[in-house]
């Protein structure tokens, strides 16, 4: 099939290009297009548009012919005219025009760029679309419903063998570290575990090796580019192939390099193995009961797709029937392209993720565009009468009401072409700092075709937008009057106006609310009191082979006079998920499932992480605690105790006691309810971290830290984290949202309060004849002040009675997505009404003020 | 100049349709001079060029066939008249005229 060149610029040509060259013209442009097109898609299509706009050119271009009788072209120009005289004359308002529509456009546009690159997830997989992962609801016997992505291994190989419809399936494990070792040379590198067919379905692009083999080998890794560079140099593409890294068991040799996974994927890895070796090594992933990996599944059709939903749905409950310790639960399965911005799971429901944040913010941007537009509107209505010479002198000469709103509509656009051009240079100018603020590589590629439809269908959106309504007022002017001076405007259209300075001011208020709310749940968030200390507490991963050093590694450390205190545990407390489903206690449904987190730890946890025991005792050296436990509030809650101190509790074949409760702290995010939980010290050395309390966070206890580290376990390299700094990590994006919420919330007053200085300083100019008379008669300063802030004022009000309770609903329904959340109080709206209405009145009183004080006889000497 | 008026890349255009014989059409005319001569060469100046020589009746024009990669569009083959001819040979003359007469000690750069 042969590819068209684009439309539109195509169009843009046939309607300018002369027609005796038109033929051979777009032949030529044919030509080059398809041949370039071979190359580089994008490239070609840009380059078209380029060359379109180098051909408009004398020579080319048409010949106007004026005898047709058609003066298009002479009405054009005088309008391009009078709208520059016009603009020139009048230099306050222009650029009070011109510098709201800039700001307005120019955020619109950043945020635009950042929904789109969201947007732009993952999407770089050739077969995308016909990926979809797999996901487990389990349902707890307390109704809640928990979501994970680990499957058990039997339902992939069903899937894989039984399922005609499934073209092929791949099994990813869950991100892993991996030491590993070539020469002398030592890192902890991150990567997964996968299929070979994982290769296939994801396009991830492979550097060197052969993509068909090179997960096939058990010994076999694959490496990121980045480690390949950093191990065999400058020239990795011939020398690390076939190259051996050592494990602590095992030999691995390089079969291919991968491109780095970059920015625009969600998975992040830097090196691969295959599945099979893990399998082998480990047993247990061959029971139905145990959810191991990610399984991803390549469906080609959407109806294909939803029978397999169909068939999935009750697979791990069918073959688990005759375990009594086994859940209650279903397999479901969703698009891995909605994986990104669909995360969250409301009860085994997919219930938004960062699509709400994708969402809010286009919204955000449409509006702040519509107060700007609103700007135009109001400024250009209000002042129409300084117009209407020329709209009744254009019409006594023959003009028809539609040429007179072409005229409009042709300023809107001229001033709208304008502030699109100099907002792409804003934007040009700002992306960095933009870029640094949201953390992301975002650019305006001009090479893309999709850029310039986008920066046209600014114009066209902006500039409909804001002049339609000049457009369509201004022609409807009467002769007689608008020839007189002084059109008396309709009550309809002053009405009409003030409704959209309600609607600005309204939306402002409501972005307000939004930052301020925002804002408080972060600040509720990042200084709850979590259950233990976060502050001066660092993990520090365990490496390879450390974990039977424990005991001299603690000792160690606890030399230093800024360490107060360690703990070898499996996790970090405040993002921890090993849990099991096998606890049972006393009086328990047998029955009935529940999914129990489980801390494996030494007795000094409950000390270290500064956490609060409400019943019962720690762990102690002395009493010989291995078989004992401590379990949360919840836990306790969960099991039914009054007095849980001392009853029965088994898990994993281990049999014990509870010791102690301690008190709540989060495990997880705050969208999540706190999970039940046991602490058992029962063998510390499965520990994967060690957490140091130390005295303040200066670099020299860091650095003696390091030293004994680097002493116990050469070669490998230190790494260590500050458990308050993570958990902040966690709310990055929620607080680069209320950082842009902030920013938006203050252009968005801004454009309206420059609209506001626009009309007030507008009636004031108007009403000039009437200040001086009332003077004149001995009004004062303040009440002529009155006089004119009262109406603009009242304006402000009644935009609070729209925002507040639109505020409080959408407010709401967003801090209802947090199982822990501040509450919504009085003082938000108050603050934020308060800020609006002070700018506001600031704003109308200055210029207000400027009328008020001005001499009488200036404006009253005129007649 | 006189009625053999032509610019510099007029004359690159026009000797490459020479050049070109039968075959000489808009993008083989473009990729000629961007190949032999190491230039860029954008459709729209060469056009213009075009246009213009064809003004100034150095050159003739005619539809030829239309081939797929061109969207069915049909190509214009140009070919230089004995008009054209002499504008390129006086150009030629008049520069020759000029190197003859410049003095050898000109260009003695020691």
């Amino acid at each position: 099939m042969l590819i068209s060149p684009p439309k539109l610029p195509l169009k843009v040509l046939k309607w300018f290009c002369s027609p005796d060259l038109v033929e051979d013209v777009e032949g030529d442009l044919g030509e080059l297009f398809r041949t370039r097109y071979e190359n580089n898609k994008f490239r070609a299509q840009a380059l078209f548009c380029l060359d379109v706009l180098f051909l408009f050119r004398p020579g080319i271009i048409r010949n106007i012919k004026f005898k047709q009788g058609l003066n298009q072209y002479v009405m054009l120009k005088n309008y391009f005219k009078i709208a520059l005289r016009n603009a020139l004359r009048y230099k306050g308002y222009t650029a009070l025009n011109l510098f709201g529509l800039i700001v307005g456009i120019a955020s619109s546009m950043l945020v635009l760029l950042w929904v789109q690159d969201e947007r732009n997830m993952n999407s770089f997989h050739e077969n995308g679309d016909k990926i979809y992962q797999a996901f487990r609801n389990m349902k707890q016997s307390n109704g809640v419903v928990s979501t994970t992505s680990s499957v058990p291994k039997p339902l992939a190989d069903l899937v894989s063998d039984g399922y005609s419809e499934v073209d092929a399936i791949a099994s990813f494990s869950w991100l892993m570290e991996m030491q590993i070792t070539y020469e002398d040379q030592s890192t902890v590198e991150e990567g997964h575990f996968a299929s070979p067919e994982f290769l296939n379905m994801f396009s991830f692009p492979i550097l060197v090796g052969d993509k068909a083999k090179a997960l096939d080998e058990l010994n076999s890794v694959m490496i990121s580019r980045a480690v390949a560079e950093k191990y065999f140099g400058e020239n990795w593409q011939t020398e690390a192939l076939g190259k051996i890294f050592k494990l602590q068991t095992a030999n691995l040799s390089v079969s291919g390099v991968f491109e780095n996974t970059g920015p625009n994927s969600t998975l992040q890895f830097d090196w691969l193995r295959p599945v099979q070796a893990y399998y082998n090594a480990n047993r247990w992933v061959n029971n139905w009961g145990n959810g191991s990996f990610g399984l991803y599944l390549s469906i080609s059709e959407e109806e294909k797709a939803d029978r397999v939903a169909e068939r999935i749905l009750m697979e791990i409950m069918d073959h688990t029937v005759d375990n009594d310790a086994a859940g209650d639960e279903e397999v479901i399965i969703q698009k891995f392209e909605d994986t990104y911005l669909y995360s969250n799971f409301d009860n085994g429901v997919i219930s938004g993720g960062r699509i709400d944040y994708v969402r809010i913010m286009t919204v955000v941007a449409i509006f702040i565009l519509i107060v700007a537009c609103i700007n135009f509107m109001n400024l250009t209505t209000a002042r129409s009468s300084r117009r209407s010479k020329e709209i009744g002198l254009r019409k006594v000469m023959g003009a028809r009401k539609n040429s007179i709103g072409t005229q409009f509509y042709f300023e809107a656009f001229f001033l709208t072409t304008i502030a699109v051009a100099l907002s792409t240079l804003v934007v040009i100018l700002l992306l960095p700092y933009f870029n640094g603020l949201v953390d992301k590589s975002l650019s305006l590629d001009f090479m893309q075709i999709n850029t310039w439809y986008f920066l046209g269908g600014l114009v066209l959106v902006v500039g409909t937008l804001s002049g339609s309504y000049p457009a369509l007022l201004l022609p409807t002017f009467s002769i007689l009057q608008s020839m007189k001076g002084g059109v008396k405007q309709s009550f309809f259209a002053e009405l009409f106006r003030k409704g959209l300075v309600v609607f600005q001011f309204a939306i402002s208020t409501l972005l307000i609310i939004g930052t301020a709310v925002v804002y408080k749940q972060i600040d509720y968030v990042l200084n709850k009191d979590l259950g233990l200390v976060k502050e001066n507490l660092i993990t520090i991963p365990l490496q390879a082979g450390m974990a039977q050093k424990l005991e001299t590694y603690k000792t160690e450390l606890l030399r230093l006079p800024d360490v107060k205190a360690v703990t070898a545990s499996t996790g970090n407390p405040l993002s921890y998920g090993r849990s099991t489903s096998s606890a049972s206690w006393e009086g328990k449904d047998p029955s009935a499932g529940y999914e129990v987190n489980v801390i494996i730890t030494d007795e000094d946890f409950i000390r270290t992480s500064g956490m609060e025991i409400l019943k019962g005792r720690d762990f102690s050296e002395q009493m010989q605690d291995s078989s004992n436990f401590i379990i949360n509030e919840v836990a306790a809650q969960l099991m039914g105790f009054d007095d849980p101190l001392g009853k029965d509790l088994s898990f994993w074949g281990i049999n014990g006691k509870i010791t102690g409760v301690v008190k709540n702290f989060h495990m997880s995010n705050m969208y999540e309810p706190i999970a039940p939980l046991i602490i058992t010290c029962i063998d510390p050395s499965r520990s994967a971290v060690m957490l140091v309390r130390i005295d303040n966070n200066s670099g020299t206890v860091l650095k003696s830290i390091e030293q004994i580290t680097a002493e116990l376990a050469p070669g490998s390299d230190f790494s260590y984290e500050f458990v308050d700094q993570v958990y902040a990590e966690g709310y990055r994006s929620e607080q680069t949202v209320g950082t842009l919420a902030n920013i938006f919330a203050f252009i968005s007053i801004l454009i309206s309060s420059l609209g506001l200085l626009g009309l007030t300083s507008y009636s004031a100019e108007q009403r000039s004849m009437e200040i001086g008379v009332r003077k004149v008669h001995g009004a004062s300063v303040l009440q002529i002040l009155m006089l004119l802030s009262k109406d603009y004022s009242r304006l402000i009000l009644i935009s609070f009675v729209l925002a507040i309770p639109a505020g409080y609903y959408v407010m709401q329904d967003w801090l209802n997505n947090f199982e822990f959340r501040t509450s919504l109080n009085v003082l938000v709206f108050l603050v934020a009404t308060a800020i609006i209405f002070l700018i506001g009145v600031l704003t109308v009183g200055a210029k207000s003020y400027q009328a008020a004080t001005a001499n009488p006889v200036k404006s009253l000497r005129q007649e | 100049m006189g009625k053999y008026a032509i610019g510099e890349f007029e004359e690159v255009v026009l000797l490459t349709v020479a050049v070109l014989y039968e075959n000489a059409y808009g993008i083989a005319i473009k990729e000629d001079i961007e190949q032999r001569l190491k230039r860029k060469v954008s459709v729209g100046a060469m056009r213009t060029a075009l246009k213009r020589l064809e003004k100034k009746e150095f050159l003739t024009s005619e539809f030829g066939e239309a081939t797929a990669i061109r969207g069915g569009k049909r190509k214009r083959y140009f070919r230089v008249t004995p008009y054209g001819k002499k504008a390129l040979e006086k150009v030629m003359s008049d520069r020759q005229k000029l190197w003859e007469a410049i003095p050898t000690m000109a260009f003695d750069f020691k």
